[in-house]
């Protein structure tokens, strides 16, 4: 018996979680999270596969031979095309932020508040009032 | 909270869940000696049942063909979402035509970076197409065949640079491929009911074992997942590169912040 796919799995996600909990930067941070979601699929084909098998597509082979998990394998077909979208997503809220408050560094986020004032320091205040009020007229 | 509390917080959490997830990883069956029942079954009947040869499309579009579904939709969504926040704040008037940078030389390309990707752009469209077509037969389908699409068109800008790339590529044609393709799985689903069968039921003749038109309605629930994903994906590429540049003019001096 070898544990060892799962604990890459684990392993990977430890990773990513560590390195989303330490971020300094948004797109480092998007990254961490793109680690953490390849942990799920490593540990979704490891628990597809079994030795011997074939991959689930009865081509070459007749239909009855044994074949790995194709359940697993349709779970992280469709997880990654959708996680890459959900990437492109942050990205943009990363650009967004960094327009917004001048910062990539989580630690400087600050809430926002209605009327486009930003609990920023004085000297950002009046350029994030000025992006977002240019924003509101675009819109 | 200081990130020295928040990685010690972190680091109790991992104390806590590691007995736990050791357990559960125990529990696991071993890794290689078996699959489970469900996988087992769908290998064994679904060749027979629906005349397809990959089971990874046929659990796609048909088993489970309602999960694929609302991923379809996750995908619309998290693309609609991105294009609104990117163009939102743009406007939608500079949506027509390549925006240009000032101040940026446009570097112009060696014939040889225009003449590979001259080749190789159509070519890998032909190979995402035979990909997306052959999704019942061998690995392929419309996921990875649009996204096989979409490396096509950015070959494309490789080649020609980003003036032609937009001159080719119209924003609401990615608009309509994207939405439409989704519409048209919808309309997969609900095809169906009108003669009385259920939501996505296969009633469409599914053709014989290993030919290409194999599998009924899959093929065409197939076809709408690669238009989604390849005008997706374009569309993400294209509303990424508007955001670096600028129009000529900006409207309103509020506009231009860096």
């Amino acid at each position: 018996m070898s544990v060892l796919p799962y604990a890459v799995a684990a392993w990977l996600f430890g990773v990513g979680l560590y390195g989303i909990a330490t971020s300094r930067n948004f797109i480092h941070l998007v990254g961490c999270l793109g680690v953490c979601q390849s942990a799920t699929y490593v540990l979704l084909l490891g628990l597809g596969y079994r030795w011997g098998s074939i991959a689930p597509i009865f081509y070459d082979h007749p239909p009855g031979t044994p074949a790995v998990d194709p359940v697993m394998q349709a779970l992280v077909l469709t997880d990654i095309v959708v996680g890459a979208t959900l990437t492109a997503l942050l990205l943009v809220l990363t650009v967004q932020a960094y327009k917004r408050g001048g910062s990539l560094d989580p630690e400087k986020l600050r809430p926002m508040r209605a009327g486009g004032k930003s609990g920023q320091r004085q000297d950002a205040g009046h350029t994030s009032g000025r992006v977002s009020e240019g924003g509101r007229k675009a819109s | 909270m200081s990130p020295r509390i928040r990685v010690a917080l972190l680091a109790l959490s991992g104390l806590i869940l590691l007995p736990c997830a050791a357990q559960v990883i125990a529990g696991l069956p071993a890794f290689g000696s078996t699959i489970a029942q469900y996988g087992e079954r769908i290998n064994a009947i679904t060749p027979e049942a629906r005349h397809v040869a990959n089971m990874v499309s046929a659990i796609n579009f048909d088993l489970r063909g309602l999960d694929t579904l609302g991923e379809e939709f996750m995908l619309l969504a998290a693309i609609t979402g991105t294009v609104v926040l990117l163009r939102g704040r743009r406007g939608e008037g500079n949506s027509e035509r390549a925006m240009r940078r000032p101040g940026r030389a446009v570097i112009p390309r060696s014939e040889a970076t225009v003449l590979a990707c001259r080749i190789a752009g159509p070519l890998t469209g032909l190979f995402g197409l035979y990909v997306v077509l052959h999704a019942t037969v061998t690995p392929g389908g419309g996921f990875q065949g649009g996204v096989i699409l979409a490396s096509g068109t950015l070959l494309i800008y490789l080649g020609e640079g980003y003036a032609g790339w937009r001159d080719a590529i119209r924003s609401h044609w990615l608009d309509a491929l994207e939405g439409g393709g989704a519409l048209l799985f919808a309309l997969c689903g609900l095809a169906p009911m009108l003669v009385g069968a259920a939501f996505m039921q296969n009633i469409l003749p599914l053709g014989t074992f290993r030919d290409l038109f194999s599998g009924g309605l899959m093929p065409v629930e197939n076809l709408g997942v690669a238009l989604a994903v390849a005008g997706g994906f374009t569309q993400l590429f294209l509303e990424f590169m508007e955001e670096t540049r600028e129009a000529e003019e900006p409207d309103e001096p509020g506009e231009e912040t860096a």
